[in-house]
């Protein structure tokens, strides 16, 4: 019923990849070994697009494009270390940790993600999430909300990896944020403790109460992330 | 990606349910931290649920079972012995019961939460060191009558095809199965597919949270499921979804299926079924007109007195319309605990070596004997329930259980507690002492899934490997060293020093294990048939079924009555199942935060039955079956029909299964869960003061 597999051959920095029909320049990227930033992405759910952290240089394209969402055309010639993509990249990484009260504990994707690409202290101070307690009503899953980079990725992996739908987005600006159900916390709301959210989250906004300890522990013996 | 928070990860697979999640432990402090999903994992991709990726702290509780414990005499004290010590009592039991009594008058249990190997071990302990068949596993009480089915009208007992087949379905008959409770990672893939198209008809007596994403959900009553089956073939053959092509080609017996259909026309199985003669016309038109469609099922379908008559209706359907043996058609059973195919397949079973291979076939016995350097027994063994049959009577007089909490979890609980009494020598082998340890003369402490290394296969005919993360607590080892010591103690000394050469030995004796090594399995496992040359099977039967000529079989069967009925004295119909938060008996979950979500039994009632029994939402009631009574809180919910009650087992001060009475399937006396005549009343309220209503239905 289906047809034979298609496949089309895209250079990434250099070198011939041979990807399926459909694959998106990042697939291509990453098939051929070389590393794009990512923040809203996850190989578990649908690209979203957001973050704008995977841009890279396609040939003959006006400006840099979103790796997550270009579907490969044959023949594309892409650079993944195109100089406008990357300070568009560190850009956002850098406003995106200026918002956050504290920096993340650096097994956080977001640490990785900045330390790769060279990003220290935000230039920008001034306004940030509010700091607040966890939120550990739960007893498995906590809520860091001051980390919360609005990625939505545990929005989706409720909805697309799980199918609860409990989590939704909420605020505004320095209030954007993430709620269980109408913001009951994760006990009382539809959510069935799959985990997924904690999963996917690039910042440990959502994580486990088990681990706070451990990453507040872990972080000291480091001196704590830049 | 190194992870600063903990001193290592090791990739295994989950110890729960049978979707066989791989998983990535954590380990800090030489105890599990925390469990993710691995993304590669073929079963679930990425994902995973709350038991298996939070409750893992039972594994370092402080009431983990650490030494051996012994009662020096049956009905006293437990004290703690040493390894040497309790071997040695092992050894002078069995061999003076044996020498007494005959091998058969001792029965052994393997675990289907334990590995293929350890299983493997067991029946080879209880076949060559003991010298009898009387080797079962806690399939015997779930899906036995699928196995029983499968092979029956098809060859192999397996699912058909893998999990992958819901992406590529475009219906799916959801029949006897509460996936996102009980297989949750599954229930997840399936609301995902209906999310994206595939239509979804569920068939429960409850309505469960995956009937809101289908299609139709028809609500039979319990115990009719033969019906239900056979009225869908009737309306595909009434309305030309018949593939003759297929039928002809691969497939005998169809005439005499074909013969039985015209009784059952929608409005006859409306009437048995209490099903709308429409719904069961659309829930066989969806299936019909799908180019590919699946059929699942649990243990709504097993547990019952004629389980595996349903499971063979079910291949049925699936025959006469050519729906299986490619992708996006398969039949996929959904398998109750992590290692239920495994333990089955490994032999652990009365009447079977491994790959069902029955212990009356000379040459088969033979390839053992040879290879055990042992003579063996050619007469089948006891069944689990036969077992305790036997104890009560006598003829049985030792037992050594590993792994399942037979005085909670098997029916007929004071039934169950007799034969443990009546033994004469009782050892179980666990990591917390539960009911069943209660009546042990010794208790060898072992290992959870965590803490050893081996393979499980999960409900897709899936072998994969199982790491340790951990070491067993104090002196509790793995069971598969404590069988190996246990079979050396009786004399017969098992030749291998780790699980991996087990497999080798399975691989050598079980052709359709052949090409199987744990170097092979990887990080993706194999599904078995496996040749020698490691080609796995995700799909079976795509061009031949595994039964003489190649041909599968219609099972004519005909609807029969379920084993029990609602009457004036017990006017409602008990189902027993799983919730999410919890497994089984509980002995793992209700060591976690697990309790903090769910923390007791509770009997669903609906609206109706309630308000006529007077009985609130959270009242506690007493609910008398036929054989037993137990107390426990209502919950009040239209999820469930009128005349129809739910609860689960769970916990064990519930004690659920004191109620479920002796009634079987009859062809794997799987016992009949399911379908169980009740009496619910407030607590305190004498019979003679409320006589029992009919029920609405």
């Amino acid at each position: 019923m289906s047809a034979p597999p298609l496949t089309v051959t895209v250079t990434v920095d250099g070198a011939p990849v041979e990807v399926p029909a459909g694959a998106t320049v990042l697939d291509a990227a990453r098939a051929a070994g070389s590393w794009v930033p990512t923040l809203c992405f996850d190989e578990r759910q649908a690209p979203f697009g957001a973050c704008r952290a995977c841009l890279v240089g396609v040939e003959g394209a006006a400006a840099p494009l979103p790796a997550c969402t270009t579907p490969c055309r044959d023949g594309m010639v892409i650079d993944t270390e195109d100089p406008a993509g990357r300070r568009v990249a560190h850009a956002v990484v850098e406003l995106v940790l200026s918002e956050l009260p504290q920096p993340p504990a650096a097994h956080t994707e977001l640490a990785q993600v900045a330390q790769r690409l060279g990003v220290g202290a935000p230039r920008w101070p001034g306004e940030t999430h509010a700091p607040a307690p966890a939120d550990t009503r739960h007893p498995y899953l906590a809520f860091q909300h001051e980390l919360c980079i609005s990625c939505g990725r545990c929005v989706r992996a409720c909805d697309e990896v799980q199918g609860t739908f409990a989590l939704t987005a909420t605020g505004r600006g320095f209030d954007a944020n993430i709620a269980a159900g109408l913001d009951e916390g994760f006990r009382d709301s539809a959510c069935v403790a799959c985990g997924a959210c904690a999963d996917s989250c690039p910042t440990d906004a959502i994580t486990e109460v088990s681990l706070l300890a451990l990453t507040s522990a872990a972080d000291a013996t480091n001196g704590g992330p830049a | 990606m190194s992870d600063e928070r903990f001193a290592s990860t090791v990739t295994t697979t989950c110890g729960y349910c049978g979707v066989g999640c791989r998983l990535e432990a954590h380990v800090r402090d030489d105890r599990v931290a925390s469990i993710s999903p691995a993304l590669d994992g073929p079963a679930n991709e990425g994902h995973t649920c709350l038991k298996g990726r939070f409750a893992h702290q039972f594994s370092r509780r402080r009431d983990r079972l650490a030494t051996p414990l012994i009662r020096d005499a049956r009905g006293g004290e437990l004290r703690r012995a040493s390894w040497e010590e309790a071997l040695e009592r092992i050894a002078s039991e069995l061999g003076r019961i044996r020498a007494a009594h005959g091998p058969d008058a001792i029965a052994g249990l393997a675990s289907s939460r334990a590995t293929n190997e350890d299983c493997y071990a067991m029946q080879r302990l209880m076949r060559a060191a003991i010298g009898t068949n009387n080797i079962d596993n806690c399939s015997r009480v779930c899906h036995s009558p699928t196995s029983y089915a499968l092979r029956r009208s098809l060859g192999l007992s397996g699912a058909t095809g893998s999990f992958a087949d819901f992406d590529h379905a475009d219906a799916t008959i959801l029949i006897g199965a509460n996936p996102t409770e009980g297989h949750p990672v599954v229930g997840a893939r399936i609301k995902q597919a209906t999310l994206r198209g595939m239509k979804l008809v569920t068939i429960d007596p409850r309505r469960i949270e995956l009937a809101d994403y289908g299609v139709l959900h028809l609500a039979p009553r319990p115990g009719t499921n033969a019906a239900i089956m056979l009225g869908i073939a009737h309306v595909l053959e009434r309305d030309g979804f018949v593939n003759r092509a297929f039928i002809d080609e691969r497939t005998d017996g169809w005439d005499a299926f074909a013969e039985l259909l015209p009784a059952y026309a929608p409005e006859a199985v409306a009437r048995i079924a209490a099903v709308p003669a429409a719904d069961l016309e659309r829930a066989a038109h969806v299936y019909g007109e799908a180019a590919d469609a699946c059929i699942s099922w649990g243990l709504g379908v097993t547990e019952h007195k004629y389980g595996s008559e349903v499971a063979q209706l079910i291949c049925d359907v699936a025959l006469m319309t050519g729906k299986i043996g490619r992708p996006g058609s398969a039949l996929l059973p959904l398998r109750g605990q992590n290692n239920v195919q495994g333990s089955s397949d490994m032999g652990a079973l009365p009447d079977t070596y491994t790959a069902y291979r029955s212990v009356t076939d000379e040459a088969v016995a033979r390839s053992f004997e040879d290879a055990w350097g042992v003579p063996l027994s050619r007469r089948e063994g006891w069944t689990i329930p036969q077992m305790f049959d036997a104890a009560v009577a006598g003829e049985l007089r030792a037992m050594y259980i590993f792994g399942e909490d037979v005085a909670q979890t098997d029916p007929n609980t004071a039934h169950v507690v007799h034969a443990m009494e009546s033994l004469d020598f009782l050892v179980v082998q666990e990591i917390f002492e539960n009911e069943t340890t209660k009546y042990a003369d010794v208790i060898l402490p072992a290992s959870s899934f965590l803490e050893k290394g081996g393979t499980f296969t999960n409900a897709e005919r899936r072998v994969q490997l199982v790491a340790p993360a951990i070491d067993p607590p104090g002196e509790a080892r793995t069971d598969f060293e404590i069988i190996a010591l246990v079979s050396r103690a009786l004399g017969h000394e098992l030749p291998w020093a780790t699980p991996a050469d087990a497999m080798d030995e399975i691989a050598v004796l079980t052709p359709d294990w052949a090409g199987i090594s744990h170097a092979r399995l990887g990080r993706r496992g194999l599904q078995w048939p496996v040749a020698p040359d490691g080609t796995d099977a995700p799909i079976l039967y795509e061009r031949e079924f595994s039964r003489p000529g190649g041909r599968a079989h219609f099972a004519a069967l005909p609807y029969k009555a379920p084993g029990d009925a609602a009457d004036e004295q017990f006017p409602l119909i008990l189902v027993t199942g799983r919730r999410l938060q919890h497994y089984n008996a509980g002995t793992m979950t209700r060591r976690t935060g697990n309790v903090e979500l769910m923390d007791a039994d509770v009997l669903e009632i609906h609206p109706d039955d309630a308000a006529r029994l007077w009985i609130s939402n959270g009242d506690r009631i007493s609910v008398r079956s036929r054989v037993g009574r137990i107390e426990l809180p209502a919950q009040v919910t239209d999820h469930i029909e009128p005349g129809h009650v739910f609860t689960t087992f769970h916990f064990p001060e519930t004690r659920t299964n004191l109620l479920i009475g002796a009634s079987a399937d009859v062809n794997t006396s799987c016992p009949e869960y399911k379908v169980v005549a009740v009496d619910v009343r407030p607590l305190g309220e004498e019979p003679a003061r409320t006589p029992a209503l009919a029920s609405g239905t």
